[in-house]
């Protein structure tokens, strides 16, 4: 069973160590630009989300792909793209509808989230446990127990 | 019947065929090149205008190998070179390296200032050039016209003239009408010679003469694709067979759509 990464939006506290530990281990360098996933403030509301590579089942990036660079790696479940045969076109960027896919100056093709490998670190590093590492089929029972509690909260709220 | 068919078919595609490279045996699938080959064994061989998605060309000259053929022995680009049943090939000998380090360094000469190639001419052993040195960039691999023609399905730019005089441009030196400005062109450039430069509405590529618009993110306003590759992509979307994609989603910047959706997020938790 292959695992997909889930985020608390409620845990969330904008720290970016997520980010300083993806840039560290895939480029090591301690800079969060150069992270494959991006926290998004919203500091009005103070509301922090980590914008991640959902590793859709179907994936637009693969598919606009001209040259099939970006490939399903069967062990961890991720989309990786192959840097020896991506040609730089950008346009897995462009189509990306969670603009989860980056690119830097240095020679090194398309940057995007490949789970570590099987090991992410922002689960790792995430001091709130805000993004959590689980297996597919757990996701929906986790979602189907927090609107059981909103329900559940709602009907409180109706005077009896 | 059909089962019969297919193990045709698969017999067909998987046919091996046996080959030595620096006295190693291997056995590779027929049609595989002799650099494919050697890569497979671990064998470093020298390349410029080769690239895996691309189809081979054999244009630089740095990849010779030598093909031993019963009593002949000659010398081939091996990018190009099919493997062959019974081939006896090698590519450490001194001939192989004489005949790398004289390509290297006529393409030295043509363009003494480019950084790969100078790398490249110091790995191989060749410190300065015998040759008069000329003043181009390009060295003429021809990956930007292979990858406009071939991935991107465009053809903007080609190769003109013949000999000396060869050089790759747009049709007449002027503004392309069919260049998108994707920039693979640029991103596969071993000498770095193409060059793109996005100035507040445009998109320059001087190398290939033109100038394009950019289209302003719908969100943010700030420029970010240009007008062309928009159309281009909304109708590389619509031909996805399982994808709907809707066509909003181009018009406004990557940076942008992260903050669009984790705007839901925010919404759905009422935030």
């Amino acid at each position: 069973m292959t695992k997909i990464l889930v985020v608390d939006i409620e845990k969330c506290s904008g720290c970016r160590i997520c980010e300083v530990a993806c840039s560290w281990f895939h480029e090591e360098e301690f800079n969060p630009a150069k992270a494959r996933l991006s926290i998004v403030s919203w500091k009005k509301a103070a509301i922090s989300y980590p914008m991640i590579c959902e590793q859709c089942e179907k994936a637009p990036c693969k598919e606009v792909c001209p040259t099939d660079a970006i490939y399903k790696d069967e062990e961890s479940g991720a989309w990786k793209v192959d840097e020896v045969k991506c040609i730089g076109c950008k346009f897995c960027i462009q189509v990306c509808p969670l603009g989860a896919i980056s690119f830097f100056e240095e020679k090194r093709g398309a940057i995007k989230c490949d789970l570590c490998d099987g090991d992410p670190q922002c689960v790792k590093f995430c001091p709130m446990d805000a993004i959590e590492f689980v297996e597919e089929d757990k996701v929906g029972l986790k979602k189907k127990r927090i609107s059981a509690e909103k329900l559940f909260a709602t009907m409180q709220e109706i005077p009896k | 019947m059909q089962s019969a068919k297919l193990a045709m078919k698969n017999e067909k595609v998987t046919k091996m065929v046996k080959l030595t490279i620096n006295n190693k045996k291997m056995e590779v699938e027929e049609g595989t090149t002799l650099l494919e080959a050697a890569q497979k064994l671990g064998i470093e061989i020298p390349t410029l205008c080769h690239h895996s998605a691309l189809k081979p060309y054999g244009a630089c000259r740095v990849c010779l190998v030598e093909v031993i053929k019963g009593s002949k022995v000659g010398l081939v680009a091996s990018c190009t070179y099919p493997a062959e049943e019974g081939l006896v090939a090698k590519t450490d000998t001194k001939r192989v390296k004489r005949a790398r380090r004289l390509s290297i360094e006529l393409l030295l000469a043509r363009c003494p200032t480019s950084e790969k190639v100078r790398e490249l001419a110091l790995k191989l052993g060749v410190k300065k050039t015998r040759f008069k040195e000329e003043k181009e960039e390009c060295i003429l691999c021809g990956l930007c016209v292979r990858v406009c023609e071939e991935m991107i399905g465009k053809s903007a730019i080609s190769f003109i003239n013949r000999g000396a005089d060869r050089e790759v441009t747009t049709p007449f030196k002027i503004e392309s009408s069919e260049c998108i400005g994707c920039g693979a062109c640029a991103y596969l450039c071993p000498t770095e010679v193409i060059k793109i430069e996005d100035v507040i509405k445009y998109r320059k590529l001087d190398f290939w003469n033109t100038k394009l618009e950019l289209k302003k993110c719908k969100v943010c306003g700030r420029y970010f694709i240009p007008t062309v590759e928009l159309k281009y992509l909304k109708e590389k979307i619509k031909s996805f067979e399982e994808i709907e994609l809707p066509e909003e989603v181009l018009e406004v910047c990557p940076k942008c759509r992260r903050r669009i959706l984790s705007d839901k997020m925010k919404e759905f938790i009422g935030g």
